[in-house]
């Protein structure tokens, strides 16, 4: 089903041209993961054009995406077409049509650890993805090689304005910016 | 010569051997490095995957910090550098954007008026070419490296970025100055991968390989990276099981520790053995 507000809604939300596009398939040419995308990266860009929500959004391509940016300086309309994926990503959770939500999961505890702490505790993000994903075990050894050169850092960084921090946050969530 | 020093995450984690070669070699070049004050994580990839405005929050926390300070911010990692100098710009630029960040990171304020640097930019321009001759005690002209860039250095897409942003050659002429032999090659901006390490290892583990591949088959000692997470994806490759046809990845600042005190301080940190590219250094004949 087409919906045809999609693409007005993409270009705002990502304040990218995506109608600018002329399928060139530059994008696609230079991708370092294409082989691994269910829609080639200007297949998306053109899906978004025809209004196809639900193929973009429920695509393996948008989570697939590196951020490379390579494709973005390529583009000869100048479309940052990471950024368009970034933006469909965002969509695609709160439609709940997102294909895999391992990044989402990661980057979430990453910001969470962030918000406690001010920097990242990376143990700690990474038991708590490891734990949610049920799946203890299987960088084990990765993890062990990393410890024993010392580059697995066990206690968290503290800033002192944790409060500060966790206002950041707080406003965002609220969307309550100062008053202008 | 004063910079305000934004280490990053992964130089007080798993990357702590960057910073103390950063800090050895600027040191002898007689640059001051100040820590920013109480600064906090700039959100890397994360942030602006979930929200974009908590990602140019997170980092105009940063940025209103060392502006009162008024000296150029010195971020060594890719990530935290293009994040930086990507909010840093676009607040400048884009008012209303602004006055909402600042409404968000109140009573901090951030203007983007701070000059945002990267450490190759710090080696060319900041301590500059010449000068950065003056301390090189030890011939590296038997070892042969790769330069490699990484995906987000110069990949900055709404502003001029201080390199070509496909073929960056700035970090060449930089190794160049140290002695090194710099081999040409086509993965100096392929990405290893990045930050799917953990929720995509497969994929990592096959782009990391590639560019490993590709250096050892064109006869390189190492390969030389700024960005701390290149050099881990690539460091990491034989506990993922490559564990034939690997080189030491090595920092940019290395290689300047090499050519100044002829060792490395981080040669314990390295999961790839550094020694046949220590084995390569000799002293400098004197003229």
């Amino acid at each position: 089903m087409k919906d045809s507000a999609f693409l007005k809604e993409m270009e705002e939300a990502s304040k990218e041209q995506i109608s600018s596009c002329y399928q060139c398939y530059r994008c696609t040419i230079g991708c370092p993961v294409v082989s691994r995308m269910d829609l080639k990266p200007h297949m998306v860009i053109r899906y978004i054009i025809l209004g196809e929500r639900e193929k973009v959004l429920s695509s393996k391509t948008i989570w697939t995406c590196l951020q490379c940016i390579t494709c973005s300086v390529r583009c000869p309309n100048d479309i940052d077409i990471a950024h368009v994926f970034d933006t469909a990503r965002k969509l695609s959770i709160k439609e709940e049509m997102a294909s895999n939500r391992d990044t989402w999961l990661f980057d979430s505890l990453f910001l969470e650890s962030v918000k406690k702490h001010g920097r990242l505790n990376e143990i700690e993000a990474i038991l708590k993805y490891k734990l949610a994903k049920k799946d203890l075990f299987s960088d084990t050894k990765m993890g062990m090689d990393m410890f024993l050169k010392g580059r697995i850092g066990i206690m968290p960084h503290n800033i002192k304005d944790r409060k500060g921090m966790g206002r950041i946050f707080e406003n965002l969530k609220e969307g309550t910016g100062r008053d202008r | 010569m004063i910079l305000t020093y934004y280490p990053g995450c992964s130089l007080k984690t798993s990357s702590k051997f960057y910073d103390a070669s950063i800090k050895r070699v600027f040191s002898s070049y007689g640059v001051q490095m100040d820590e920013l004050d109480d600064w906090s994580c700039c959100g890397a990839s994360a942030a602006h995957t979930i929200d974009d405005k908590l990602a140019h929050a997170l980092v105009a926390r940063n940025l209103s910090i060392a502006e009162k300070k008024g000296n150029p911010l010195f971020a060594p990692c890719s990530a935290c550098y293009n994040r930086a100098k990507t909010t840093n710009e676009t607040l400048r630029i884009d008012r209303s954007l602004r006055e909402e960040i600042n409404g968000v990171i109140s009573p901090l304020n951030c203007l983007g008026t701070v000059e945002v640097l990267n450490i190759i930019e710090i080696f060319k321009d900041f301590i500059g070419l010449e000068r950065l001759t003056e301390k090189l005690r030890y011939d590296l002209s038997s070892l042969k490296v790769v330069p490699y860039y990484g995906c987000v250095l110069t990949r900055i897409t709404k502003f001029m970025p201080f390199d070509d942003r496909e073929d960056p050659k700035s970090m060449d002429m930089v190794l160049w100055i140290s002695g090194v032999e710099t081999i040409k090659w086509p993965y100096k901006m392929e990405c290893c991968g990045a930050s799917k390490t953990l929720t995509d290892k497969d994929l990592t583990f096959e782009l990391s390989s590639r560019i490993m591949d590709m250096a050892f088959t064109l006869g390189a000692d190492a390969i030389v990276t700024p960005c701390p997470l290149c050099q881990l994806n690539l460091d990491i490759l034989p506990s993922l099981g490559k564990k034939e046809r690997v080189l030491p990845i090595l920092f940019l600042s290395e290689v300047f520790e090499l050519a100044i005190f002829g060792n490395l301080s981080g040669t314990s940190s390295h999961m790839i053995p550094v020694d046949g590219v220590t084995g390569k250094i000799g002293k400098k004949h004197s003229p």
